[in-house]
């Protein structure tokens, strides 16, 4: 019973980041189009409030952070990941870069599908050594960070401020992850004193993995008939 | 000492990642087919998501306005126009069109990022009580949109400037109707 209860919860956990991911509700919008200057606590408020309802980044960062131990490892990692996602998003729209939202999606959805398949071994097993994780997360944090370029930029938000503005909404993505990365540390830290972590990392990854293909066959339909 | 070096986790044998890469295709690809794709795009290949109502979740395709002209003409025929519409400083302007009832006109304007406080109203022909009907009000550097007439009469917009420096609209309009212009 007990393995199954630590389960249920991983998967609420899982799933309760969910509805809203990237629609960005109508009030905000109109905000983010009327705004006049710099505006810091709304941005910081809205990066924080994309990260913790992004359930996209949320299950990389899930995956990346699995079998992480030591705070210290924690911190490394989601270092790389911060670097990575600031350097394009910051990049991306001071110099106007927008990609095709549905593509870098897919992506993102992929990167999800590489860690969990990462997580099982599967590289060290195919390939026979394992290819630099913290690479991996720098360079996946790199399209996270094109893909929240490309949103904030579906919005046109006046030039006046923009720097200050955006400096705001990537800190208020770090503020979102740290709180979000809290919680889902909390719940791995007890689950992993059961036995029943090992033996159901495997059926974890596996679920990781087919969430996002679902990410990745979401956006790419999304890019067939758009 | 590598990262790696730190992180033991077990490397499943060759069979158990393949039986779970493919539970995780099979997973994915039956949520993807019966649930995401009816409700988030009206694809629905199994029909399935219909008789589970999801698709009613999908949002409607645009209505893309025809651009061909009717085949009944009403008086103004098929017409294109581009304007530049200045408001002065904090101040309202209007800017209509002759429309009979049943006709179209396909629109967008855009004010160049300043956001504007408009109100897109129409008014009867012959009316004398100063009734208008209003179709959209509220605040926007740009809109684009189609539009039916409901009665004949003058169609168009109202603008406000609340700044302190004039604002100029571009005004993109096709469709059947009479210019009338500035008011």
């Amino acid at each position: 019973m007990v393995k199954f209860r630590f389960c249920t919860v991983a998967l609420l956990c899982l799933l309760s980041s969910g509805a809203l991911a990237h629609g960005v509700d109508d009030a905000t919008r109109q905000f983010l189009q009327n705004i006049e200057g710099a505006a810091i606590a709304p941005f910081l408020y809205i990066g924080a409030k994309h990260m913790v309802t992004g359930y996209d980044h949320l299950l990389f960062l899930l995956g990346v952070i699995f079998f992480l131990y030591r705070p210290k490892d924690v911190l490394v990692y989601v270092t790389f990941f911060t670097i990575g996602h600031s350097l394009t998003l910051m990049f991306g729209v001071l110099n106007g870069v927008a990609l095709n939202a549905f593509i870098i999606d897919a992506i993102i959805g992929f990167s999800i599908v590489y860690k969990g398949f990462d997580n099982l071994g599967g590289f060290r097993r195919i390939l026979g050594f394992q290819p630099n994780t913290k690479a991996a997360v720098l360079i996946f944090g790199l399209f996270h960070g094109f893909g929240l370029a490309t949103k904030l930029q579906e919005f046109k938000i006046p030039e006046n401020g923009l720097l200050e503005n955006l400096v705001a909404f990537n800190v208020g993505v770090e503020l979102g992850q740290f709180m979000a990365l809290a919680f889902v540390l909390v719940v791995l830290s007890v689950w992993r004193r059961h036995s029943s972590f090992l033996r159901f990392s495997m059926a974890a990854n596996t679920l990781l993995m087919s969430g996002g293909m679902m990410l990745v066959g979401y956006q790419l339909t999304g890019y067939l008939l758009a | 000492m590598t990262p790696e070096e730190k992180i033991n986790y077990p490397v499943q044998s060759i069979a158990a990642l393949a039986k779970a890469t493919v539970v995780a295709v099979v997973i994915a690809t039956i949520v993807l087919v019966i649930a995401i794709l009816p409700a988030e795009y009206d694809v629905d290949p199994t029909g399935l998501g219909e008789k589970m109502g999801l698709t009613q979740l999908a949002p409607k395709p645009k209505v893309v306005a025809s651009q061909k002209a009717p085949q009944e003409k009403p008086k103004g025929g098929f017409m294109s126009d581009r304007v530049e519409v200045t408001i002065p400083a904090g101040k309202g302007q209007e800017y209509k069109f002759h429309l009979v009832k049943g006709s179209r006109m396909l629109y967008s304007w855009d004010s160049m990022g300043i956001p504007l406080y408009f109100d897109f109203h129409g008014e009867p022909d012959g009316d004398t009580t100063g009734y208008f009907e209003s179709y959209t009000e509220s605040t926007a550097s740009e809109v684009k949109g189609s539009f039916k007439a409901p009665f004949d009469g003058s169609h168009g917009w109202y603008w406000e400037n609340r700044t302190d420096e004039p604002v100029s609209i571009i005004l993109s309009t096709q469709g059947q109707y009479e210019v009338i212009g500035l008011k």
